[in-house]
């Protein structure tokens, strides 16, 4: 638990909805549809999707940080 | 670069609704020539990673009124000088739209969706067999949910969708037509957000009105007028498309078929395959225009500056992304796809589209467990002259 760091940029968001419809527990939108994570630091069982939601955003606009998830592999990150 | 002759755009399809095998072979040409139905050059970038990370980069404007080629001689489609469709304005503008295709905002109309699929299919169920999918459904579904959205009146719906395929013919209808269309439907815009005003409802132009009038510079007046007719058309013939196209595909293979019936939980992801196997779309909707020489991945090809580059959708299709790209593999795990598009300009609708294709596979597999199609795939027939490929018809029996 707790080895897994998830943060997501809201400016660079277009509202897609995928990482919210992927993994409703780390993802969520405010009022104006852009991305808010709700769990930082989400357990270990989630890396696989938490991958997959980054590597599904349109905007790169998904970072996760720890051990042994490596780089997007397009790399490209949202700025 | 090929010296090659261009090669005419769209690429043919096959006859059956199946992908056609030359287009996994495309990626062997990083940028093709192309020769667009107005019969002026661009270029299509063919690999997923180039085609990815191009939706994103700013080097390639959306703004290609009066300096790109054109898709279409007879249709101006995608030009409005009025409109500046790259960053910052464009963001600012897209903002204020985003807010109601939120996925709680979408959550909230699936029952909505919901209602009028049941419908629908009861008079489907009700009226004689063969069925014709398209326009007993595919059709009506996604013009009822936006003009639900958005506060349509149930008594315009007629005029609005002749207004709406009259104005998105490419090479079906003559010029003076096409802009007689574009005319009126612009007109009958101008009265139904004139009446939203005078009368606010609970709808999106209602919602886009008040944010305008609380601060004028996030959304002119134009600006309001330009995205509710966006998006009434990028809310319809696109649904309606791939809905289709989505059944055909689906029922012209009796064993996914069949396997996707005994679990209705995979709909989701056999939406999501059947959006990549997509057969309605080309990427004519991708059209960009180069304001700098742009590198692609394979380190020796550019795209000069100045000219017309496509997106492909093609490269949904690309071996490098996707394993085993023919095959429909309605379980397929990590498939992203790029039917919506990258970048800032990935498609609003998206979550919309995918709630009411959800919605309406599950209730017509659900419905009418014997559902199959009427005529041979072979044999389905395609429309001329339209924006979208698609079907004309779709027969189906149960």
């Amino acid at each position: 638990m707790g080895s897994l760091r998830v943060s997501a940029s809201r400016d660079s968001c277009v509202t897609s909805s995928l990482c919210v419809y992927r993994l409703p527990q780390v993802f969520d939108q405010d009022a104006e549809g852009r991305v808010v994570v709700v769990d930082e630091e989400p357990p270990d069982e989630l890396r696989r999707e938490l991958l997959r939601a980054r590597r599904g955003c349109p905007t790169r606009s998904i970072r996760v940080e720890g051990p042994g998830v490596g780089d997007d592999e397009d790399g490209g990150g949202a700025q | 670069m090929s010296s090659s002759c261009p090669v005419g755009y769209p690429l043919p399809w096959a006859p059956a609704p199946d992908i056609p095998e030359s287009w996994t072979t495309l990626r062997e040409q990083p940028l093709l020539e192309i020769k667009l139905p107005s019969g002026e050059p661009a270029f299509l970038v063919t690999w997923y990673k180039d085609v990815r990370r191009l939706f994103a980069d700013e080097r390639l404007s959306r703004n290609t009124f009066g300096r790109a080629s054109r898709v279409s001689a007879s249709n101006d489609l995608f030009g409005d000088p009025n409109i500046d469709n790259d960053p910052p304005r464009y963001l600012t503008e897209r903002a204020v739209v985003m807010r109601a295709f939120s996925a709680r905002r979408i959550e909230a109309l699936r029952e909505v969706v919901r209602r009028i699929v049941e419908e629908l299919l009861d008079a489907m169920e009700a009226g004689p067999r063969p069925a014709e999918l398209m326009e007993a459904f595919a059709y009506p579904l996604p013009i009822l949910v936006i003009c639900h959205m958005l506060g349509v009146p149930p008594q315009d719906r007629p005029k609005f969708r002749r207004l709406i395929d009259g104005f998105l013919s490419v090479t079906r209808l003559p010029v003076d037509e096409v802009e007689e269309c574009r005319r009126q439907y612009w007109d009958y815009l101008t009265e139904l957000i004139d009446s939203k005003r005078a009368e606010p409802g609970d709808d999106l132009i209602s919602e886009l009105i008040e944010i305008s009038r609380e601060d004028p510079a996030r959304l002119t007046d134009y600006q309001l007028q330009h995205w509710v007719k966006t998006l009434l058309i990028a809310g319809y013939v696109t649904t309606a498309s791939q809905l289709g196209t989505s059944m055909a595909v689906l029922l012209h293979r009796p064993e996914a078929t069949a396997e996707l019936k005994a679990d209705l939980s995979l709909v989701p992801s056999a939406v999501e395959e059947l959006l990549r196997y997509q057969m309605m779309g080309t990427s004519l909707g991708t059209l960009r225009y180069a304001v700098e020489d742009i590198e692609l991945l394979d380190g020796t090809t550019v795209i000069p500056k100045g000219s017309t580059v496509l997106l492909s959708q093609e490269s949904n299709m690309d071996s490098e992304e996707f394993d085993d790209p023919l095959t429909l593999d309605i379980r397929r795990t990590d498939n992203h796809h790029l039917t919506f598009g990258a970048g800032i300009h990935f498609c609003a609708g998206a979550a919309l589209a995918r709630m009411e294709l959800q919605e309406a596979t599950e209730a017509l597999l659900r419905r009418f467990p014997g559902l199959r199609l009427a005529v041979p795939g072979e044999e389905l027939k395609r429309p001329v002259g339209g924006f979208l490929a698609g079907y004309a018809e779709i027969p189906v029996s149960w």
